[in-house]
């Protein structure tokens, strides 16, 4: 079985296995390179109101495309 | 969800926008042809001087319009900015009685700021020459010929509404634009007949800043764009749950 493994950790000399793909690049990341983000969900719009869902979708990104987003650091 | 008052001040803002451009829009059409002599008995100053390019002018203006407001607000409110179609959405059960009151109101109220704010805009001829733009019957049209015409124009437009905006199988993105164009395309037909009003808050506010700045009283007419409207918007809305049950 191939288990994809850390694109962030193998730059850095180290091997782990990926949990998650970055939904922009398709990086794979271990958890610590993950960065999980909460999107609200909508639902409706015209010719009724929109309204958000309670619940939050998660966004996967890796450390890069957060970076490119303006809101990693 | 944004909140009722939210939700009422953006058809209040939305409605307002119709009617200064798409109303202010038929005052300037009159007032450019004011002093022509009208080549037939059925004209009364739009139509003068481009025929019925007139009438698709006023309706394009009414179309680009409702698109943008359509656009800009119809994740907020549902940018309804019509009382007839409120009303056919709370006929169906799609929208909620105490929400639907409130949209009224609001939708009134920001024609009649429209209005206002045209007649701040042009000054006294758009009320003694434009009349701001308010509807009323063509001559030789009756008052139950005008009611059929607004019933069926607003029957054209609840159900492409319906078939491109509330159906949830419709293709994304379209229905501000396919929805302009059909209150274009009704306005240019029906303009010359009715108004083609389509919306009872479209005529109430050139009705009342008419009435009180001293213009003409039309409120003998006002039935017409009460009735005729929401009589076609409510059989559209139900024809077209009827025809698409399963």
């Amino acid at each position: 079985m191939i288990i994809m493994k850390c694109y962030v950790c193998a730059k850095e000399g180290k091997e782990s296995d990926a949990v998650a793909v970055c939904v922009a690049c398709g990086m794979g990341t271990c958890m610590k390179h993950t960065i999980r983000k909460e999107v609200d969900v909508w639902e409706g719009g015209y010719p009724l109101p929109s309204r958000k869902l309670p619940k939050k979708m998660p966004r996967m990104l890796c450390p890069d495309c957060n970076a490119a987003y303006g809101d990693g650091t | 969800m944004a909140t009722l008052t939210s939700r009422s001040i953006a058809e209040g803002v939305g409605t307002a926008l119709l009617v200064y451009f798409g109303a202010g829009a038929a005052a300037i059409t009159l007032m450019i042809a004011n002093g022509t002599k009208p080549a037939t008995p059925f004209n009364i100053g739009i139509g003068q001087l481009g025929g019925l390019g007139d009438w698709f002018a006023i309706g394009i203006t009414f179309g680009i319009v409702i698109a943008a407001v359509i656009y800009a607000l119809g994740r907020v409110s549902g940018a309804h900015i019509n009382p007839a179609v409120t009303i056919a959405l709370w006929a169906t059960k799609r929208f909620p009685s105490g929400d639907a009151i409130a949209y009224i109101i609001a939708q009134l109220a920001g024609a009649a700021v429209g209005s206002l704010l045209f007649f701040l805009t042009v000054g006294m001829d758009a009320v003694t020459i434009g009349g701001l733009g308010a509807t009323a019957p063509f001559p030789g049209i009756g008052y139950g010929q005008a009611i059929l015409v607004e019933a069926i124009a607003t029957f054209v437009l609840m159900l492409v509404i319906m078939g491109v905006a509330v159906d949830t199988r419709a293709p994304q993105g379209f229905a501000g634009l396919i929805i302009g164009l059909t209150v274009a395309g009704m306005i240019t037909m029906a303009g010359n007949i009715s108004g083609a009003s389509l919306n009872t808050a479209r005529t109430f506010g050139p009705y009342l800043m008419d009435f009180l700045l001293g213009g003409s009283n039309l409120w003998s007419f006002f039935p017409i764009y009460v009735i005729g409207p929401v009589i076609g918007a409510v059989l559209a809305a139900l024809f077209y749950d009827r025809i698409t049950a399963e």
